[in-house]
């Protein structure tokens, strides 16, 4: 009985979620959104949390002096009064004395006014800006048991299964002592088993895993308008919606999560077992390869788009002529055979091994840009991927065909509310107010940052950069620090590796090729000099960046900290700034230097003619402190977060385009 | 050419769709330069939506069962690179779809429905807003009186009912056409505002029928005609009807009948009105009305309606005649088409059509609408503020920011964000910022032509007038009209035979007297002598006077000059009294020009010089001839009119004051006057014929060349003037 209303109020609540439909808004109602964004932040502005963190922190004297079950007792009153939706400022402010309470008592870890105060900005809706280290998670669960009281539900997001997993166990004392349940969504687990974790209080997950759950039963539901109407459907297939709605969110890394894996939609597909085109598309890679660059088509290497010039298609013509004969019917219309050539020649020059793929048991595995991670069951559409495994010559798998698509931006905004925290956001302020309707709070350090950063080291070739972080490493090497070696790309990677242990420079790797060593090397990354062991050397892909947090022992804080070394530059500065935000976390000494040159994918791609100039400019190997080369470079960075953002724009708008006009949900 | 993508990313959202067109929906097959297109029309609502023959069979696939995906496949196959791609399908289906033409096998989300219609009344509101020169005020449905009027109509809503109006309208041409000069000379008192009442109810009526006419004609051919109502043209109210059915009708010649129909019943109703007019005694009422109609019913309707650059009539009519639909906007497309080519050199443009002469017909008439666009706010917006400065004013910033900031805003919005500018925006901004600045170089640096104008009268600085000095019958005439004269040339003599006899009876007393003083004298009667040598003496006096007024019989040129005026000829025979006039003697050396400007244009007069700017002056009896003249003398402002023909009331254009001053009349506001003379032209100056006093003059000032926008500047400037204190 129980798991049957279990079921229908899951279903009830889907579909009150599937009702709203958020929507960007456009012309003066964005003026007025952010207007109201502003108008709201005035109200929880930073000093009033500052002044309700304070009040706050004094009632913890009189509550730590409660008994257990004097403190058990007083919880679940408050829990009522929010349950109840009979909260006020005084109450929250004492909920939040008593899970402060708790976190003492359970973890051992006493959240600082600080934390109170971002953990009030978080209960508010806030974004909330912490430097890297400063002690989110904590504050994270202070916050969370509030927002759970109230609003039912709380998804809280982190990037991976691993973060997820982690938090929802280290947290678990907490939440269960505030009479909640938690529970960590994780790839492998069956669909009954979700169920039973979706049915719980705090869950934890990543983005993909509840988008896709919560995709799915849109999918189920399909065309359902209301929960009564549905419960025969229901009873009928006894498989209801997994996802009983969404209710709040809490987002962990919320740049990541909110705004960089915001350019990809979230696709389930099926594969198509109907056509087999697998001849087709080595055909078109065979005809791509008689093409010359320069005279018969150009390469837009930003956009990632092949273009064909006149006499490219003319030739393309030639060579349909005599493929026609053969009877596949796709060389007859010449736009179609030009689309699958474009297609092979993008394949061919945009999409490199070692970089955005990688071949893994004869298939072509898509490589996270962002968090240098496989995306095993990713694939690109329409056909690329099947060029990309045409030019491979792997086994060419059959195209998928998309059931239902949702961009993550429309899933968050889905969520009534939305919190999150991060160590990089204020780049991206503007796109959090305008997209997510969210305003941005910056919390100020608890501990002093102690971490060094060295001035950005320029050079003309790649390889003359390279001899440079060498010498770098080694000279930092035989002082006993730790180092950590951030590439952009598995392929740098694996090339470093190659040059330090010429060297004779111990050390490790981690990429998506290495993953299942990843708590492993972490583990070690932060050790230094002791008897029997040398500084480590962990040469990492941007696997290392984002939420990893590595432990220095005594040697290695003695020698001065971790530092940390950037090879190249990313395509946005928040990814540079959380990488390099390894180093000095929570009070450690740490160092920090970034490598470029002038033969740089970044500048390569996004600032040629700036790039051009530089060139000419400059004399020498080094450029180290030459102003246009620091122009240049950060002029590329810019135009690449401003074409990022573009293209996270277009997704979006398309998105609401499509929701608005198209026939049903 | 823009690249178009088999695959769409969105295409899983409609591929399962199993759609049909609604049961009511009806589709017709038209033809535009000789291409197949099908109407897709909703009676109901009267949306509309135009397929090519593909699209057209695509959406004549949808039966309910087949499934896009199935449906595109079919398509593909048989058309291969010419069918839609998933894109163009799924926003083909969009449309559609939101244009309530198709209906899906999903149940549709009320909240869905509801926005649309919401959509579609905002959309309406906003056209309204921006439209706000034509403001349209719905009212009823006509179709009751529509379907009384037109079974009426039928016997003649044919070829020869078009034949028989074509030769009604060329019969009453005929008959109006000698009678032009009556014809033109009433517009002044048709337009003059005693009969403004009149005129407003004859509009209404006419163009009520107008209405009707579009109306009838629709039905006829099968169209419904939902909505009647009022339009508000620049705050004047005109009727309307919707007849938007006429565009799915499938024959170019009954769409065109549609459009035309307002314009024959209206030019029926001119003709039938000008027969009355011709017919009826003058003065009349009846005369009066019927030539109001015949005034509005035609002019209006040539003016208005027919002009293909306003979306009205003509506008339809052209379009279906050049067979090239929706013309206003793919023009304006076109042009920003050729821009984004030729000026910011885009690649993936796609242009609005394909073929070579719809596209030259689209720049053709985008140029011409363009700058027909500016032209006639301009001038309406000068009109209005003339009249009603206060709405004026409002109305043209309103109709401004519709027409030129909104584009402009839109514009900029897409510099800025535009995404298929995205790669070069630097460039294409700095493309826009260079040809704004060229615009406004061109308009801010280069001297244009500064022409001023004014109305004069001619006067003469002596009068001119040559009077009998005595009484008597004209016996001949020595000159005729137009006559060039010198000073004391005999112009006419006279008889005054009364005259002669007393000149004849003075002389013989003369005689008489003599010989009575001879006698006395001869007599020694000093005394005697002595008193008829005083008689003599008054006799003589008396004598002298008679012969001097018989040599005045005489007349003569009291000046050099032109005879002018009566025409001599024509007073021989009569008797005139003494002082009578008999004509004028002209010297063009004592004509000139009287000119009269607005207090607001006084300010150049004074700042150049009289030799820095030329003046031309146009005679009204030759206008043809631009004869030039220089300004004499600048009088100071003053109120009094020096010509009755200055006034409102004398067919001037200065607006005068009710107070009335022995002097003559008042102006409302002091006016600049100014003294002109025409400059001699030709070697001998009696030879040209330089006008009477009392004729109106044209005046032109070319001032020193200035950039357009000084100019505009200054004229936007002066209306403000005196209205709003700056």
């Amino acid at each position: 009985m129980t798991q049957a209303l279990t079921r229908y109020h899951a279903l009830h609540e889907a579909v009150r979620s599937r009702r709203r439909k958020p929507e960007v808004p456009k012309g003066l109602d964005a003026l007025a959104t952010k207007a109201l964004v502003k108008a709201r932040n005035l109200r929880a502005r930073p000093a009033w949390l500052m002044a309700q963190a304070k009040l706050s922190d004094q009632l913890s004297p009189t509550i730590r002096g409660l008994a257990e079950a004097a403190l058990d007792e007083q919880i679940r009153e408050v829990r009522d009064r929010f349950v109840r939706g009979r909260e006020d400022e005084a109450l929250v402010r004492r909920a939040l004395a008593l899970t402060r309470e708790v976190a003492r008592r359970t973890t051992g870890e006493e959240p600082f006014l600080v934390q109170l105060k971002a953990a009030l900005a978080l209960y508010h809706g806030r974004i909330v800006e912490m430097l890297t280290g400063e002690g989110k998670t904590l504050t994270g669960s202070i916050a969370a048991p509030l927002i759970a009281w109230k609003h039912k539900h709380l998804h809280v997001l982190t990037v991976n299964d691993y973060l997820a997993a982690r938090d929802a166990e280290s947290r678990k004392p907490i939440y269960e002592r505030c009479l909640l349940q938690v529970g960590a969504i994780q790839q492998e687990m069956d669909s009954a088993a979700r169920f039973d974790v979706y049915a719980r209080q705090v869950i934890y997950g990543t983005p993909k895993q509840m988008t896709a759950d919560y995709l799915r039963d849109q999918i189920r539901m399909g065309q359902m308008l209301s929960a009564w109407a549905g419960r025969q459907q229901l009873m009928r297939s006894g498989a209801g919606p997994l996802v009983p709605g969404l209710q709040a969110c809490m987002v962990d890394e919320a740049d990541a999560v909110l705004i960089d894996e915001g350019v990809v939609p979230l696709i389930i597909a099926r594969s198509r077992q109907e056509d087999e085109m697998s001849e087709v598309y080595r055909t078109a890679t065979a005809l791509a390869a008689k093409l010359d660059e320069g005279p018969d088509y150009t390469i837009d290497h930003v956009k990632r788009k092949a273009e064909l010039k006149r006499r490219g298609e003319h030739r393309l013509e030639q060579m349909f002529d005599e493929l026609a004969s053969t009877g596949e019917p796709i060389w007859r219309a010449a736009r179609r055979g030009e689309e699958l050539v474009r297609q092979a020649l993008t394949a061919r020059h945009c999409y490199r091994h070692g970089q955005h793929y990688h071949i893994v048991d004869g298939q072509v595995v898509i490589v996270d840009e962002y968090t240098g991670r496989f995306l095993p069951d990713r694939s690109w559409e329409h056909g690329l991927h099947q060029s990309v495994e045409a030019k491979e010559d792997v086994t060419i798998t059959a195209d998928r065909e998309t059931l239902a698509r949702m961009s993550f931006q429309r899933f968050f905004r889905s969520y009534p509310f939305l919190c999150g925290m991060t160590g990089t956001v204020a780049d991206a302020t503007g796109e959090m107010e305008k997209v997510y309707a969210r305003p941005v709070i910056v919390i100020p350090t608890n501990r002093p940052l102690i971490r060094v950063e060295m001035p950005l080291r320029a050079f003309r070739t790649a390889e003359a950069k390279w001899n440079a972080i060498i010498d770098s490493i080694a000279e930092l090497h035989e002082e006993g620090r730790p180092m950590l070696v951030g590439t952009r790309s598995i392929e740098a990677s694996e090339f470093l590796a190659e040059r330090l242990s010429n060297r004779g420079l111990p050390h490790t790797v981690l990429n998506a090729l290495h993953d299942e060593e990843e708590a492993d090397l972490i583990a070690h990354a932060g050790h230094g000099r002791s008897e029997g062991r040398e500084p480590a050397i962990t040469v990492a892909t941007n696997m290392a960046g984002r939420g990893t947090d590595i432990l220095l022992d005594d040697a290695a804080r003695k020698a001065g900290g971790l530092h940390v070394i950037l090879t190249e530059m990313h395509g946005a500065k928040r990814i540079d700034r959380q990488f390099i935000g390894r180093a000095g976390r929570q009070g450690d000494p740490g160092s920090a230097q970034t490598f470029v040159s002038l033969e740089d994918e970044l500048v390569r791609q996004h600032a040629k003619e700036l790039r051009a100039v530089a060139l000419r400019m400059t004399k020498g190997e080094e450029l180290t402190g030459k102003p246009i080369v620091t122009r240049l470079f950060r002029e590329a960075q810019r135009r690449s977060e401003a074409f990022a953002r573009r293209g996270r724009e277009s997704v979006l708008k398309q998105d609401d385009w499509m929701e608005k006009y198209l026939p049903g949900a | 050419m823009a690249e178009r993508p088999t695959f769409s990313p969105f295409w899983h959202r409609v591929r399962a769709m199993k759609p049909r067109l609604r049961p009511h929906v009806q589709i017709t097959r038209q033809f535009y330069r000789g291409r197949r297109w099908h109407v897709v029309r909703d009676p109901s609502s009267n949306q509309f939506y135009r397929l090519n023959p593909i699209a057209h069979e695509f959406v004549g696939l949808y039966d309910g069962h087949r499934t896009i995906e199935e449906i595109w496949k079919i398509v593909l196959e048989r058309h291969g690179d010419a069918a839609p791609t998933q894109g163009e399908a799924i926003q083909l289906i969009t449309q559609l779809y939101n244009a309530n033409l198709l209906a899906a096998d999903v149940a549709p989300e009320t909240e869905q429905l509801l926005r649309r219609g919401r959509e579609r009344v905002k959309q309406k509101a906003t056209q309204q807003a921006i439209g706000i020169m034509y403001f349209k005020v719905r009212m009823f449905n006509p179709d009751k009186y529509l379907a009384w009027v037109e079974p009426l109509l039928r016997p003649v809503l044919n070829r020869w009912g078009f034949i028989a109006w074509l030769a009604f309208v060329i019969y009453c041409l005929a008959q109006v056409l000698p009678e032009w000069g009556t014809l033109v000379s009433g517009f002044d008192s048709a337009i003059a505002p005693a009969n403004w009442g009149w005129l407003i109810v004859v509009f209404i009526v006419t163009k009520a029928i107008h209405e009707t006419g579009h109306g009838v004609i629709c039905k006829r051919f099968g169209g419904q005609v939902p909505e009647f109502g009022i339009m508000l043209l620049v705050l004047f109210p005109a009727p309307y009807v919707d007849a938007s059915a006429a565009w799915a009708l499938p024959s170019k010649w009954k769409r065109i009948a549609v459009g035309a129909g307002g314009m024959i019943f209206e030019l029926a109703v001119a003709g039938a009105a000008a027969l009355v007019w011709k017919s009826s005694a003058d003065g009349s009422l009846i005369r009066q009305i019927a030539y109001n109609a015949m005034f509005t019913a035609s002019l209006s309707t040539i003016l208005f309606n027919a002009n293909p650059l306003m979306r009205f009539d003509g506008y339809f009519i052209l379009s279906d005649l050049l067979e090239v639909p929706n013309l206003m906007q793919r023009s304006m497309k076109m042009l920003q088409h050729l821009w984004k080519v030729h000026v910011y050199r885009l690649k993936n443009e796609t242009p609005p059509t394909s073929s070579r002469s719809e596209a030259a017909i689209l720049i053709l008439y985008g140029i011409g609408a363009l700058i027909y666009r500016v032209f006639l706010f301009i001038s309406i917006t000068l009109m209005v503020m003339g009249r009603l400065f206060a709405l004026g004013l409002v109305l043209a910033i309103w109709t401004g920011a519709m027409w030129f900031v909104l584009p402009v805003g839109k514009f900029v919005h897409w510099l800025a964000t535009g995404n298929n500018i995205a790669d070069c925006r630097p460039r294409v901004i700095a493309i826009s910022l260079a040809s704004f600045a060229i615009g406004l170089g061109a308009l801010g640096m280069i001297p244009f032509p500064d022409h001023r104008r004014a109305s004069g009268v001619i006067e003469s600085v002596e009068d001119p007038g040559v009077f009998f000095s005595t009484a008597g019958f004209v016996e001949t005439a020595h000159v005729r009209l137009g006559d060039i004269v010198r000073e004391g040339d005999p112009l006419l003599t006279c008889t005054n035979d009364q005259m002669v006899s007393q000149l004849a009876q003075v002389a013989a007393r003369i005689t008489e007297t003599q010989a009575v003083e001879q006698r006395a004298m001869g007599n020694d009667r000093y005394a005697e002598a002595q008193i008829a040598r005083e008689r003599l003496h008054a006799l003589h006096e008396q004598e002298a006077y008679l012969r001097e007024r018989l040599d005045n019989l005489v007349v003569r040129a009291p000046r050099d000059g032109r005879v002018v005026g009566q025409d001599p000829e024509q007073l021989v025979g009569r008797y005139v009294e003494q002082g009578a006039a008999a004509c004028q003697v002209i010297d063009p050396a004592d004509l000139r020009i009287v000119a009269l400007l607005d207090q607001h244009e006084a300010a150049w007069p004074m700042e150049l010089g009289i030799e820095d700017f030329q003046t031309e002056a146009r005679l009204l009896s030759r206008v043809q001839d631009a004869l030039p003249a220089e300004v004499e003398s600048i009088v100071a402002l003053q109120r009094e009119l020096p010509h009755a023909s200055f006034s409102a009331q004398g067919g001037g254009q200065i607006e005068t004051s009710q107070e009335q001053q022995q002097s003559g009349m008042l102006a409302k506001e002091p006016q600049l006057k100014m003294y002109l003379r025409l400059a001699s032209t030709g070697d001998d100056d009696l030879g040209q014929w330089l006008g009477l006093p009392g004729e109106r003059v044209k005046l032109r000032f070319a001032l020193p060349d200035k950039p357009l926008l000084v100019q505009w500047i200054d004229r936007l400037h002066k209306l403000v003037q005196g209205k709003v204190n700056i």
